[in-house]
């Protein structure tokens, strides 16, 4: 999967996720840039991801990403050491 | 403490005292929860249960019923299937559909199912086990 096609899938289950109205992920976006994107709202975007992609995090994962660009780059590293 | 497949079970008796409480807690008095003709007269046998007495049940079911008390719900979904009627008892089941250690939630996929077997009620919870 190419880094455009995750931003791309990112930004559909955000906006399921979020719910209110379009979000538009780059690799700067944070947590401050997007309305609703709160510390329950963090969950629920992690479950969704790992349920929707079959992946899963670890805390000090979570805790480490600085924006959308640090999520996409273990998200990606995930996906191909599985494949 | 949860694996996806653990499944738990309890009876919820849906009481006079019950359906009292819920009464005065909600201050719904809608003629449907109310008035037996009225109910009867909209093709049901009885007046019917309030539903969100089914999401009382869940608050006790998260609350009370797993294996710890470090919890916290984080959303619910419930999809009301078929009324209930008063001194029903309903099983409830809930099994753990998913375990997100990373954010330390859990979600149980659940139902309650009348006295007929038929469904009354299924949704999904999403909790958080607290630190």
């Amino acid at each position: 999967m190419e880094r455009s096609e995750v931003i791309e899938k990112f930004n559909v289950l955000f906006e399921e996720v979020i719910d209110e109205g379009p979000v538009s992920l780059t690799g700067e976006t944070t947590a401050a840039d997007v309305d609703g994107w709160d510390s329950l709202t963090q969950i629920q975007l992690i479950v969704a991801i790992e349920k929707a992609f079959d992946v899963k995090f670890t805390s000090e994962e979570i805790v480490s990403w600085k924006n959308v660009a640090e999520m996409i780059d273990c998200f990606l590293t995930k996906k191909r050491t599985a494949e | 403490m949860f694996r996806p497949g653990d499944a738990y079970q309890h009876p919820f008796a849906v009481t006079q005292e019950v359906y009292d409480h819920f009464q005065r807690c909600s201050q719904d008095r809608n003629p449907l929860h109310t008035d037996e003709a009225f109910a009867r007269e909209k093709g049901f046998p009885e007046k019917v249960m309030y539903g969100n007495i089914l999401n009382a049940f869940l608050s006790y079911f998260i609350g009370e019923c797993l294996p710890t008390k470090d919890v916290i719900i984080h959303s619910q979904q419930i999809a009301f299937k078929n009324p209930v009627f008063l001194n029903e008892t309903l099983d409830f089941e809930a099994t753990v559909s998913g375990v997100y250690e990373a954010v330390n939630a859990v979600e149980f996929k659940y139902k309650f199912t009348k006295p007929d077997k038929t469904i009354a009620a299924k949704g999904v919870i999403q909790i958080g086990v607290l630190a």
